[in-house]
């Protein structure tokens, strides 16, 4: 038994890892593909942590998260997103606030936080979420800095997006996830509001012939 | 099922909107739809009053004394609202800004906007709640950035990013709150009901608490306008339609801050009510503080108004977190006067809008000569909202600051202090920048007229709440406040 929660738990840790690498990965790269490649490749592996969850804890309801988040994070998010790109013909990335060495180091930095906040928060009844809330704090405000630091407008909708991923699996690891209810509602939000900035980004593009959110600076005092 | 049907009024008035062809009819329908719910809405009032809390639904809507005043304050708000469209937009759709088929569009955006309002209220669920907060900034985006031109884009880009981002934090909060309640109450499905988790609320783990009200605070603050996460507001509150800048400054921050209250009540109740009043003080004075230069060097009356929300959501933040009976009292009651007020002088700034067709305060003269009525109504709203005596807003300010000397508490004497020194000079910005506007010879030939009989019908309800608050509150309105009272106090 004792055995079997080891090996469980190892599994969800790489998984967890991994989610936060391919979260680096965002955030070192300045090519929008990539950027989008790399959240795709991170909701998969959430999205496997989510089964492995449910098959290990025989909880049912995170089975039809699982089956919704795969359809949703997986499909359907990147693959507006790439319609987006594709649609608004977007070549360039317009850069960031600060340049990418230094927005790594702050990641590290954002980790090392993350870790040293969470350390004793929470006394686990299972040995095998103890890793995951640290990680899920860390995704999540890797995914505000990455709003923050970003100028372009679809690189600030992955960043939310990182950032609901991040709380997704705080939920997860903390508590197996929400009362089913509260998840359907968290998704229906999620797909809306990527829509709405969709539809936004295009009429940016539109009228400012760009889509540098730098550009977005008519009100002021 | 009678809070259900709340509910769905708002809902089949905005479909109905949607395929109605002609304004002529929709605005009729728009306006009998809010008529509807608002007297609906004193019928549940009535029921409150006789038994204290409905539910609904397997515990799934749960209605106590301080949803009705929101919903109360909802409706009345969005009668006024839906009565001041029906003249406003039919002006800007002769003047040219929006086309027939736009305008159908935003009467089925308004009521959807209503509808995720009162949802708000209604549930029971914190979670869900969550959702439905969420839902009120997606229904609106597009009401912000109903013109189109670059401006409404920028605010509504910032708004739905700044929103969404204040929303996302708030459910790290929801979450803590859920691991902590489960591991008190143990059932899954049920844990999240914020009537089960008031009665064991002491039992949870206070550290967790502590940290999720935190999160709370600052992401619900976000959509309440609390500074210094309130950069959104003045932007997303003039560029919108002034309808709906009169129900984003009346009512939507007051959704947001109904949200925080519900979690100050669990977080009072587990760790003692210092920590969460002392947070809402600070919040409350910093919203109080930020606002005073921009409405002194404002030059936009839109934005000048939305600032003035910054402030008066830091005044009911700073009631809240006194705690005392008079000061709670009080913030409820000014939650009420200044979603009235607030929306009066929205609808005031519409008027002006369409009779000068800028929003610089410097190219208006002469207010009073061109539009006598909204002229007069400006002037009695500014003093109103500048808490100048005799007018409703200096009674509830009255009460929550007299409750802030009253306790004898050393900190909240300076806090109090200080606010009335913010409060003084707010008035100076208040009067020197509206009553230039409102007196002086028009410049260029503006024609003289109001606007229609829906916008001066629309201003004289809503006048007529500014005006009976100030010297009378309706017993129906004192047992509500009473009851709010004696809820955060059982906490």
């Amino acid at each position: 038994m004792t055995q079997q929660i080891i090996v469980n738990s190892r599994a969800i840790d790489i998984l967890a890892v991994l989610m936060l690498m391919t979260t680096i990965v965002l955030i070192g790269t300045s090519r929008l593909r990539t950027c989008i490649w790399a959240y795709a490749c991170r909701s998969f592996m959430l999205t496997l942590a989510s089964g492995l969850i449910a098959y290990f804890s025989g909880i049912h309801h995170i089975y039809i998260t699982t089956g919704i988040s795969l359809a949703l994070k997986v499909v359907v998010i990147p693959g507006f997103l790439f319609y987006i790109v594709k649609k608004n013909n977007i070549k360039k990335e317009v850069g960031s606030y600060i340049n990418y060495t230094l927005a790594l180091i702050l990641a590290c930095c954002i980790i090392l936080i993350a870790y040293y906040s969470t350390q004793n928060i929470i006394q686990f009844e299972n040995i095998f979420m103890r890793h995951c809330l640290p990680i899920a704090l860390s995704i999540t405000l890797l995914g505000f800095f990455i709003m923050i630091s970003r100028k372009q407008a679809i690189t600030q909708i992955i960043g939310l997006i990182t950032m609901e991923d991040g709380m997704f699996f705080a939920a997860l690891s903390t508590s197996y996830g929400m009362p089913l209810i509260v998840e359907l509602g968290l998704f229906f939000d999620i797909l809306v509001s990527v829509i709405i900035m969709g539809i936004y980004v295009y009429r940016i593009k539109e009228s400012f012939d760009d889509l540098d959110t730098d550009l977005l600076r008519e009100l002021r005092e | 099922m009678i809070i259900l049907l709340l509910l769905i009024i708002p809902i089949i008035t905005a479909i109905a909107c949607v395929f109605t062809k002609k304004h002529g009819i929709s605005k009729y329908i728009s306006i009998a739809g809010s008529f509807i719910a608002l007297v609906y809405n004193i019928y549940l009032n009535y029921n409150i009053y006789t038994y204290k809390t409905l539910q609904g639904f397997n515990n799934f809507f749960y209605v106590d004394a301080l949803t009705i005043l929101t919903t109360q304050i909802v409706t009345i708000v969005a009668f006024a609202a839906a009565l001041y469209s029906a003249g406003y937009m039919e002006a800007e759709l002769r003047w040219g800004k929006i086309s027939e088929k736009k305008l159908q569009w935003y009467y089925f955006l308004m009521h959807m906007f209503i509808f995720t309002m009162l949802l708000v209220c209604v549930l029971n669920n914190l979670g869900v709640m969550w959702v439905a907060i969420e839902g009120t900034t997606l229904a609106t985006t597009f009401l912000v950035g109903f013109y189109n031109g670059k401006q409404h884009q920028e605010a509504a880009w910032k708004y739905i990013i700044l929103c969404s981002v204040g929303i996302t934090l708030a459910l790290f909060g929801v979450i803590l709150t859920y691991h902590s309640a489960k591991g008190v109450l143990g059932e899954i499905g049920y844990a999240l009901n914020w009537s089960d988790l008031r009665t064991v609320a002491d039992k949870f783990e206070p550290h967790l608490m502590k940290l999720a009200f935190l999160f709370i605070l600052v992401g619900y603050g976000t959509k309440a306008g609390l500074a210094p996460m309130h950069t959104w507001l003045p932007d997303a509150h003039s560029q919108a339609p002034s309808p709906i800048s009169a129900l984003f400054s009346g009512v939507l921050i007051n959704c947001s801050m109904y949200g925080i209250i519900r979690y100050h009540i669990l977080t009072s109740k587990c760790v003692g009510s210092d920590y969460s009043c002392t947070l809402l003080m600070i919040f409350g004075l910093i919203s109080i503080i930020v606002s005073v230069p921009f409405i002194l060097i404002q030059k936009d009356y839109k934005r000048l108004l939305a600032f003035s929300s910054v402030e008066h959501i830091g005044v009911i933040a700073l009631g809240i977190g006194f705690g005392g009976m008079y000061s709670v009292y009080g913030a409820e009651l000014h939650t009420f006067n200044h979603a009235v007020t607030k929306a009066l002088l929205f609808f005031c700034a519409g008027n002006l809008f369409l009779k000068y067709k800028t929003t610089e305060m410097e190219n208006i003269k002469g207010v009073i000569k061109t539009l006598p009525v909204t002229g007069t109504i400006l002037a009695i709203a500014v003093f109103a909202i500048t808490g100048t005596p005799p007018f409703n807003i200096f009674v509830s300010e009255f009460l929550i600051l007299a409750d802030g000397f009253h306790s004898g508490n050393l900190f909240t004497i300076i806090f109090t202090c200080i606010v009335i020194v913010c409060i003084t000079l707010i008035f100076v910005g208040f009067i020197y920048n509206m009553f230039r506007m409102i007196f002086g010879t028009p410049t260029g030939d503006i024609p003289k007229g109001e606007t229609s009989k829906f916008t001066t019908a629309a201003m004289l309800f809503l006048l007529f709440f500014v005006l009976i608050i100030s010297f009378y509150i309706p017993p129906l309105l004192r047992e509500v406040l009473r009851n709010i009272y004696d809820i955060m106090r059982n906490a």
